[in-house]
């Protein structure tokens, strides 16, 4: 188990390590990329565009940058932003932190809650109204761009409706810190929630309903259906929990990805200063710094969401062995 | 009857009072056979079909029908609904007269049925000819990730090991990998030139870019699930037979666990198409792809966020569309799924 | 909300009993003394440097922070434009024609950290201008005399000879190697804000730095807020250059996309948007909220500079061709329509000093009016330039209205018998983008708002010699054009500006013909500026330098 840990946490730098490289030359290669006119402003004589070179280092050969940005970032943490100059960066994603979570957990449990009761529903009732039912108010979730449904949703909740009865409780948009107002946090975060959980409520759904439907004819069904155990029971407790390896997988991989800063349009929809929101804006602004620091955050919580499920298997499965 | 299928396991006893027996036919056949006699699966192929046909006729429709050409803008266009004529694009009156807002749904099969964009040009025609690219764009991208995505899954679940290890973190950094970022320089960079690699050359407006980054962005979404299901069929009992049986494992991975993982694959097919559809849209809006004034689902919806105020079916129109198109997919996914599993067959046994 | 209206109202009464004993009635002023403002914005504005941020967004708000020798006239309309005396008792005295301005400082003005203003922090501020290298240390200070040796070296800047202190007679003397009919406003502009002199030489970037202004800065975070407060040492010295403000606090968030600020405006979520609102939302505000609604003219223009220097508009024609086909009132469509914008041929907006009224790219041209585009003219320019065929690439921003002219820009352009093509690239790169003769740019959108109100800040800036620097990103002359001839004459009108205004402004306006005429970028419209505000928010007023006047309207 130890060896396992240790095996994967090499190879989690390994691959935090060789996507930075891959960043910081993608950012060179891109022409207009220099920020040495956009950190000296507007209309700057080119004395002033040389001293802001200098002063930045930018005329250093790319490995001395690399290793100095990295050196910086994570042994003494004073990178500071191209765009906002003197923000140091790591602060700025440990603030952010907080509003992701917030967004992703709170729309995870919907949306696992959700995808769970559509696909058990979907699959009981295999072929009639409700299945097909569910499944094209799924797909039609599946269809909705984010950053469309999220505005619609603020259309909606924010402008059209925002007087009646059904939606004046909506609170102005921005992240209201936990800790500080939890009712409040709680109210702001609901829409969010919903907007996240409805894009992946039909997928999961989907997913469960195949894999049940496949379950439910594997053999080992087919010996506890003989020996008289009801199909609720059946459903429940045989046929759900290997399903799930495909649900647990995908989850994984989708919740790994939105803590790092994946669900950025649903929060640039919504005013949250999440780690997505910081990620956008550095793209917008070409901000090398930030752009690195993101993306290296942003595969830590990959590479860890992936090590997460391949020991649930072992869990799920019993015919698949811890590796 | 029993006498016109075959199945793959062993015997199927002769029912009492077989009148007529047929040569077997093989298991494709069967199955297509089935896949006919779906009706649902059936009705949604034409719709299928119908959606490919009428998006075809694109260029008919714009010229003869709607007599619009939907490429060059039309701000100072006029248009006659109900003998009056009316600008496309209407400047505020009331009030402080802020504004201009394009003609919003004429329902009228000869002219802006669905309305105008901000360039005052069609949203129908443009819809009509944006469809194929779409489609195009969706289908490739799909093939090409549930490919990739399979061979990746199959081989890291079935070998192990070493193999499993290095290709699972060639998929984590696929998966970590900022696509946003690949996009704007991307885009950037071909401005000014092509990218060749090879033979092959790359130009900005290239529909093959996002074809790729689409397919490559998503291998891992479908290779890990794959490679899950492989790991716990490595350990089912009929293949661990096989492999009792000295059964090679190139034939084990082709009759065993392949056509399991075809079962997977079919589901996924419309969720992927549904996925890169509205991926296209956020490339479109970097500039990957359909270059404008080209159409395409993807760019209309971009064109549509910012009219969704004022002009909210500009928005919903391509996203229904890509909806209803994966509907028909979806349906038709689930008879060919239904037509191939063997074991439902088995259970249904002379349906 | 509460405590502080209550401090409102103490500060209040205690104003009302001071006015009563001086004898000045400020009683309706009292009134509306207090609360915070909430401003919303969709980011910040970069650095917090009053030295060397280049934003309006930020100049709007240094207004009430800091201070200069000189300042623009809080007023509206053409008093706005005025330069009054602020840190400076008066306006300077003038000798060696010109060359020498001296000026006596005032006396008991505190920063907000409680230092007392001196000659020496004049002194030091001149200096950090070149030390923290300031974006126009070159463009507007470079006729200081030692500037040379600052751009040289800016850490050992000590500006000898340039601008120099007497303690004793407690004034500051400003030398310069040839008089400048603008040095005035470049005095008066952000840049050139009196700090104290211990200020750190580099950019702060985020670290709030003390000024003397009514108010002050009390914490800055990119991400979230700025939030200004009273400067407790504050007193009144101006009226016209520093006036004190009404609200106590003023908060500007960042994050809100700029759908979410029409919408937290409207629900009396937010005092003001710095952003434009967005075009499916401007029949909503111009209907629904007209009363919070303020349209004020520009003096700024959206406009397509075409390279001279590349194919296909390296040829006159051509150039000549696209300004007759391009239709100005289509684009005003694309901006809002004609209550927001107006449609414009010539370099020097309307009303400006210096313009006459002059359009000839359009159907029977004559007394300066825009009477549509002429397609015949524009074919029959193109088949004289030969350049059918010929692949163009548009720029733009990809920000809504930007992507749009850009997109009617390339229509046009294929109408023409281009090929053409659009690019949108992200807001905050491409003007630099579109700068850089590397990049090859051939047409682009962008737009221009003045530094402060002088026709050479357009017509030099824009398109003179010295401005363009190939291979630099920061080479504002885009089009790239060099006429040796109209150089002349524009560096001539600088220099009589000195001594006949009005003569120059005559020379002005014929180089604004000239080089109108050389068609060397697509003069588009003149965008009206919108102000939506909310219910609540009262005294609302616009100066044309620094547009709506934050510290001067009232919230309660």
């Amino acid at each position: 188990m130890l060896n396992t840990l240790i095996r994967r946490l090499i190879q989690m730098v390994f691959v935090m390590f060789g996507i930075s490289v891959i960043v910081f030359l993608i950012f060179f290669a891109t022409p207009g990329s220099d920020p040495s006119a956009r950190i000296a402003g507007r209309n700057a004589s080119p004395e002033v565009l040389a001293a802001v070179r200098k002063d930045f280092g930018f005329d250093r050969p790319l490995y001395v940058q690399y290793g100095l940005m990295m050196k910086k970032l994570l042994i003494t943490f004073d990178l500071t932003s191209f765009q906002n100059r003197g923000q140091k960066v790591v602060p700025q994603l440990v603030q952010a932190t907080p509003v992701t979570l917030s967004l992703v957990i709170g729309g995870a449990i919907l949306w696992v809650i959700g995808g769970i009761v559509v696909g058990l529903a979907a699959a009981a009732t295999k072929g009639s109204v409700i299945d097909r039912g569910l499944m094209i108010i799924g797909l039609i979730g599946i269809s909705m761009p984010v950053f469309w449904l999220g505005s619609v949703l603020n259309l909606i909740t924010q402008s059209r409706f925002h007087d009646t009865w059904m939606f004046s409780w909506v609170p102005a948009l921005g992240y209201k810190p936990l800790l500080e107002n939890p009712w409040e946090w709680f109210k702001t975060m609901i829409i969010p929630w919903t907007s996240l959980a409805i894009l992946y409520i039909g997928l999961y759904g989907r997913v469960l309903r195949a894999s049940l439907i496949e379950a439910n004819e594997e053999d080992y069904i087919r010996t506890a259906r003989s020996k008289g155990l009801t199909e609720t029971r059946i459903l429940f407790r045989h046929a759900l929990r290997t399903s799930l390896i495909t649900f647990v997988t995908l989850f994984g991989l989708d919740f790994g990805a939105l803590v790092g800063g994946g669900a950025l349009l649903t929060e640039v929809v919504f005013g949250l200063q999440g780690v997505g929101k910081l990620t956008y804006d550095s793209l917008k602004s070409l901000d090398l710094p930030v752009i690195l620091a993101s993306v290296i955050y942003a595969s830590f919580f990959v590479v860890g969401a992936n090590f997460v499920v391949d020991m649930a298997y072992a869990i799920l499965d019993p015919r698949v062995r811890g590796r | 009857m029993a006498a016109s299928e075959t199945s793959i396991g062993p015997v199927n006893p002769e029912p009492v009072g077989a009148v007529q027996r047929r040569p077997a036919a093989g298991p494709w056949v069967t199955a297509f056979r089935k896949l006919v006699r779906d009706k649902a699966a059936m009705a949604a192929l034409l719709v299928f079909v119908l959606i490919v046909i009428g998006c075809s006729f694109a260029p008919y429709y714009a010229s003869n029908v709607a007599h619009t050409f939907p490429f060059s803008s039309n701000l100072n266009g006029k248009v006659v609904i109900n003998g009056e004529e009316q600008p496309v694009i209407e400047e505020s009156t009331e009030g402080l007269g802020l504004g201009t807002t394009p003609i919003g749904p004429t329902w009228d099969i000869h002219g802006y049925f669905l309305g105008a964009d901000d360039q005052g040009r069609d949203v129908l025609a443009r819809m009509l000819y944006g469809g194929l690219n779409s489609l195009w764009i969706a289908s490739a991208s799909t093939i090409i990730c549930l490919l990739f995505a399979a061979v990746l899954g199959v081989t890291a679940g079935f070998f192990g090991g070493m193999i499993d290890a290095v290709l699972s973190r060639i998929l984590d950094v696929i998966w970590a990998f900022p696509i946003f970022l690949l996009a704007i320089s991307l885009s950037i960079v071909l401005i000014n030139s092509s990218i060749e690699i090879g033979p092959i050359v790359i130009r900005a407006g290239s529909l093959w870019l996002p074809i790729f980054i689409i397919g490559i962005v998503y291998v891992p979404y479908i290779a890990r699930p794959i490679r899950g299901q492989v790991l716990s069929l490595k350990n089912s009992e009929f293949v661990l037979a096989a492999v009792g049986l000295g059964v090679p494992s190139h034939r084990i991975l082709w009759k065993d666990i392949l056509p399991n993982v075809a079962t997977t694959l079919i589901v996924f097919v419309p969720l992927m198409m549904a996925l890169n559809m509205v991926t296209e849209s956020a490339l479109s809006f970097l500039s990957i792809g359909v270059q404008p004034p080209d159409a395409s689902w993807g760019t209309i919806i971009q064109d549509g966020q910012n009219l969704l105020y004022s002009r909210p079916m500009v928005a919903l129109a391509p996203g229904l569309a890509i909806a209803v198109t994966v509907m028909t997919l979806n349906v038709f996914g689930d008879g060919v799924r239904d037509a191939l599993d063997p074991r439902s067959k088995l259970r249904i046994g002379g349906d | 909300m509460k405590k502080s209206h209550w401090l409102g109202i103490s500060a209040g009464a205690l104003c009302m009993a001071a006015a009563i004993f001086t004898g000045t009635s400020s009683a309706d002023a009292q009134d509306h003394r207090g609360g915070t403002m909430r401003l919303v914005a969709v980011g910040a504005g970069g650095t917090i440097d009053p030295q060397v941020n280049y934003t309006l967004q930020y100049w709007q708000l240094y207004q009430g922070l800091y201070d200069g020798l000189l300042n623009f006239k809080k007023g509206t309309g053409a008093e706005g434009f005025k330069v009054v005396p602020d840190i400076a008792e008066d306006m300077p005295q003038v000798a060696d024609d010109g060359k020498t301005l001296i000026f006596k400082i005032r006396k008991g003005i505190k920063f907000s950290n409680g230092q007392e203003l001196t000659t020496k922090d004049v002194v030091a501020s001149f200096q950090r201008i070149f030390k923290v290298s300031s974006p126009t240390a070159g463009g507007f200070y470079s006729g200081i005399v030692g500037a040379d040796k600052c751009l040289a070296d800016a850490a050992s800047c000590t500006l000898e000879g340039g601008v120099v202190a007497d303690e004793a007679a407690n004034t500051v003397t400003i030398h310069l190697t040839q008089p400048d009919a603008e040095i005035y406003y470049k005095l008066a502009v952000p840049h050139a804000v009196i700090l104290p002199a211990d200020s750190p030489t580099k950019d702060v970037g985020t670290a709030p730095l003390p000024g003397t202004g009514a108010y002050t800065i009390e914490s800055y975070d990119p991400n979230k807020q700025l939030k200004i407060v009273r400067n407790p040492h504050f007193k009144e010295w101006s009226k016209d250059a520093q006036p004190d403000g009404y609200p106590d606090v003023v908060v500007m968030d960042f994050g809100l996309t700029d759908e979410a600020e029409v919408t937290a405006v409207a629900n009396d979520q937010a005092d003001w948007a710095f952003d434009p609102p967005p075009a499916d939302r401007l029949a909503e505000i111009g209907t629904k909220y007209k009363d919070q609604v303020h349209v004020t003219p520009l003096t700024a223009m959206w406009y397509a500079p075409m390279n001279v220097n590349i194919p296909p508009f390296n040829n006159e024609k051509a150039r000549q061709a696209v300004s007759y086909a391009i239709d100005r009132n289509a684009a005003v469509k694309l901006f809002g329509g004609k209550v927001l914008a107006q449609p414009v041929c010539q370099i020097l907006p309307p009303g400006f000093p210096g313009n006459e009224p002059y359009c000839p790219f359009t159907k029977n041209p004559g007394g300066g009016k825009y009477n549509g585009p002429d397609m015949e003219m524009a074919k029959k320019l193109m088949e004289e330039s030969g350049q059918k065929g010929q692949p163009v690439t548009v720029i733009s921003e990809d920000s809504a209205v930007s992507k749009a002219v850009g997109t009617y820009l390339q229509s046009v352009l294929n109408e023409l018998g281009f090929k053409a093509e659009l690019k949108p690239i992200s807001s905050n790169i491409q003007f630099t983008y579109i700068q850089n003769t590397n990049n090859k740019v051939q047409i682009s959108v962008t737009q221009w708002y003045q530094d402060y109100p002088a026709a050479s800040d357009f017509l030099n800036i824009l398109f003179g010699c010295d401005s363009f620097h190939e291979g630099s990103d920061s080479s504002i002359n885009i089009a790239g054009i060099c006429d040796k001839e109209i150089d002349g004459k524009m560096k001539a009108a600088l220099k009589l500006a000195v001594t006949d205004e009005a003569g120059a402004n005559k020379m002005w306006a014929e180089i604004d013909k000239a080089m109108t005429d050389k068609a060397a970028a697509a003069i588009l419209f003149t965008p009206k500026h919108v102000d939506f505000v909310s219910k609540r928010l009262g005294n609302f007023q616009f100066n044309p330098q620094y547009y709506f006047m934050v510290y001067q309207a009232w919230v309660q």
